[in-house]
């Protein structure tokens, strides 16, 4: 029964999938991800001479295992997570409310489910372009081979690592926190005099007995996860009762903003964000990139040979590119299916959603270049940095809702809707991080080209705002 | 003076043809039922006529307007309660009938009226996403009466609600058509049907197999069950 039950649920998470971006766009995924792996062994040489070899695998491992974070922290903690217990989508998931099996168990089958989808469909067609590019190179399919499975094993981990912290979340957000500073303090504890992950050490070092270790630690995890899930679990995240009604404040307090958007539309999606507090999780999802930019530029002066500092500029451009984090956390609140039955149109939404990400959210980007400017001693390049950064959220923002509406989430998962997006997103970025690292040793000339790349991406932050309406304004909320 | 008119319409979802050939209208001041079986294709006729589905063939208008291309329009014109209860999750029933009627922008001095109507006042302070289904189900039927418009879409309008709640819907809809106001309701509770329509569809299959008018089914000393059961067997 438990094989049938992990094929039903592999075939739910591909329709599932394919019901979110196109067919063709979900099965595109893997070949994205294919060349992405070639491209990598391609240029595998050229990284290791700047960088190290020894470095270059440790960036490697941790690439893995934030990698199997990110996967596992989209299964267990999305709002996704959510409705498939609870929720409409009704997915296999649920059984256990109906049918008699126990959640531990259909809980210990979705995580190995979630590990077989990743590995299928990112996993073996990364290793599979890897295989390809080392018909290019001099690197060994052999040493190739092993190396990709020490990755596994770190992928493994982040996936795991997930599954035991949603375990504890469920029971309380303080258990949560423990549980994680617990393990943390663990693994520093047994790695201490070690690579990063127990596979490195064995394949750098040839120590046995820590890639046993480094194989023990995903098993471990995830017999801890499961023995944690208990059957009943409370799940009141809101208040049952006593809501003040604030509906009308909310109007006449946007009834300024009434040629941007509907003011009742964006009283009630201020609302929703007030009262699910997703605020509250924007904020604490700034910190995780943030954290591994800093330990990257942390662990990068270690390994280069040139002395490299991310400075203010360089901090504006990412955290205005992570606006589009907080406009996917605006699309997640709540299903839009209510609006189907008001004269109103989805662009109207779209454009509700964009005022509150410009006057709401604002604070969180805010907060997190204050402090980074401040810790780096770099107040004085804060003004520049705080214009690049809104230039660039408002420009990623603006296209990420043209191209994706309402469903942010899920459209990302179409290759088409990605690749596109990488290659509107990814070019000025790359150019602004270029200068902001010389800003320097030719403040002028970076200080022009700054402006006019902000002044170009500008001028697109309105194409693709005028261009929402048209784009949007026949599509159902459905 | 038809408020609602298909011709030819059909629709295909790649190779499922989920309507074909419907022909239909539905006269201004009429309680129309479109009855039939689970996916005979019920919703999403009413998807097409209440612009949330483009049609793949054939013509759709409600009060004369091809539906798609005058979703404005039309959606300011007609209610709509959907199959499935969708209330926002994070506002109060009051806050939802507040948003109706500031979108819609009428009158707010019906929203007492309709929160003790569905017994919602006693909801007060609680947030959608904390009331049972036939609560949610409350608000949706609640956020379609307040709009005070000419024609209602309802899709299983009665699913969740108790006998008693259901009475009161069913004589407000009755009062609702006396006076000049236009139903169309797609159901499968026969009982309904029978006691509420003018005039009903049965769909089956995707197509229109037969138009009913009630009157004439009992003179006839039918009954709707019977009719149904020899036509979608």
């Amino acid at each position: 029964m438990n094989r049938l039950i992990l094929i039903r649920m592999l075939q739910e998470e591909i329709r599932l999938n394919t019901s979110f971006a196109s067919g063709k766009g979900f099965f595109s995924f893997p070949i994205l991800v294919m060349i992405s792996g070639l491209l990598a062994i391609l240029f595998a040489d050229v990284m290791i001479d700047d960088i190290g070899y020894r470095d270059y695998l440790q960036i490697l491992h941790i690439s893995a295992i934030f990698y199997g974070l990110f996967a596992g922290s989209l299964a267990f903690f999305g709002n996704e997570f959510l409705e498939r217990i609870f929720g409409y989508f009704g997915l296999i998931l649920g059984l256990s409310t109906t049918q008699p099996i126990t959640q531990k168990k259909i809980t210990f089958l979705y995580f190995c489910k979630e590990i077989i989808f990743y590995t299928l469909f990112t996993m073996i067609p990364a290793l599979v372009g890897a295989i390809i590019g080392t018909a290019y190179t001099d690197i060994s399919l052999t040493n190739l081979l092993i190396f990709s499975l020490t990755l596994y094993f770190s992928f493994c981990t982040g996936i795991s690592f997930s599954y035991y912290i949603s375990s504890f979340y469920r029971i309380s957000l303080k258990k949560t926190i423990l549980s994680a500073i617990i393990f943390i303090i663990s693994y520093s504890v047994i790695f201490y005099n070690y690579e990063i992950t127990g596979s490195l050490e064995w394949y750098l070092n040839r120590q046995i007995n820590l890639l046993f270790l480094g194989a023990a630690i995903p098993i471990i995890l995830s017999l801890i996860a499961t023995m944690n899930i208990k059957e009943y679990n409370n799940t009141t995240s809101i208040s049952i009762i006593g809501y003040k009604n604030r509906f009308k404040e909310y109007t006449q307090k946007y009834n300024w903003a009434k040629e941007i958007g509907i003011p009742g539309i964006i009283a009630k999606e201020r609302i929703d964000l007030e009262r699910s507090k997703t605020g509250t999780k924007m904020f604490f999802s700034f910190l995780f990139p943030l954290g591994f930019l800093t330990f990257m530029n942390w662990f990068l002066d270690r390994g280069l040979p040139i002395q490299i500092d991310f400075n203010t500029i360089f901090y504006g451009v990412m955290i205005g590119f992570f606006g589009t984090m907080l406009y996917s956390w605006l699309n997640s609140i709540d299903t839009p299916q209510f609006y189907s039955t008001l004269p109103i149109t989805v662009s109207d939404i779209i454009r509700a959603r964009l005022f509150l990400f410009g006057t709401i959210t604002w604070w969180i980007p805010l907060i997190f270049m204050t402090l980074i400017s401040y810790m780096s001693n770099e107040l004085s390049l804060l003004p520049i940095g705080l214009i690049v950064m809104i230039t660039v959220g408002i420009y990623i923002v603006n296209y990420t809702a043209m191209s994706t509406g309402l469903k942010t989430n899920s459209a990302l998962f179409d290759a088409f809707v990605f690749i596109k997006f990488f290659l509107v997103s990814v070019p000025p970025m790359i150019a602004m991080t270029i200068l902001s690292l010389a800003i320097n040793h030719r403040p002028s000339t970076i200080l022009v080209a700054l402006s006019l790349i902000c002044g170009i991406l500008s001028l697109l932050s309105l194409a693709f705002y005028r261009k929402i309406e048209s784009k949007w304004i026949a599509e159902s909320f459905d | 003076m038809s408020v609602i008119k298909c011709e030819n319409l059909s629709k295909k979802y790649g190779e499922v043809e989920a309507l074909a050939d419907v022909e239909l209208e539905v006269k201004e001041g009429e309680f129309f039922g479109l009855l039939g079986p689970n996916g005979a294709g019920k919703t999403t006729l009413l998807k097409i006529l209440t612009c949330q589905l483009k049609s793949s063939r054939g013509k759709a208008e409600v009060f004369g307007l091809e539906t798609f291309n005058h979703f404005k329009d039309i959606k300011t014109r007609v209610a709509i309660v959907p199959e499935q209860e969708s209330p926002p999750s994070f506002l109060t029933p009051r806050e939802v009938l507040e948003l109706v009627v500031n979108i819609r922008k009428i009158d707010d001095n019906q929203i007492d009226y309709w929160l003790n109507f569905f017994e919602l006042d006693l909801m007060e302070g609680r947030v959608c996403r904390n009331l049972s289904r036939g609560q949610k189900q409350k608000v949706m039927l609640a956020s379609a009466f307040i709009s005070k418009a000419k024609l209602m879409f309802l899709d299983e309008p009665f699913i969740n609600l108790d006998p008693l709640v259901q009475s009161k819907v069913r004589q407000w809809l009755k009062e609702y058509v006396d006076d000049g106001g236009t139903v169309f309701i797609n159901t499968h509770l026969l009982e309904n049907a029978e006691r509420l329509c003018h005039r009903a569809a049965i769909i089956h299959q995707g197509r229109i197999q037969s138009l009913i008018n009630l009157k004439d089914l009992k003179k006839q000393n039918l009954t709707l069950e019977k009719l149904f059961h020899e036509i979608v067997k």
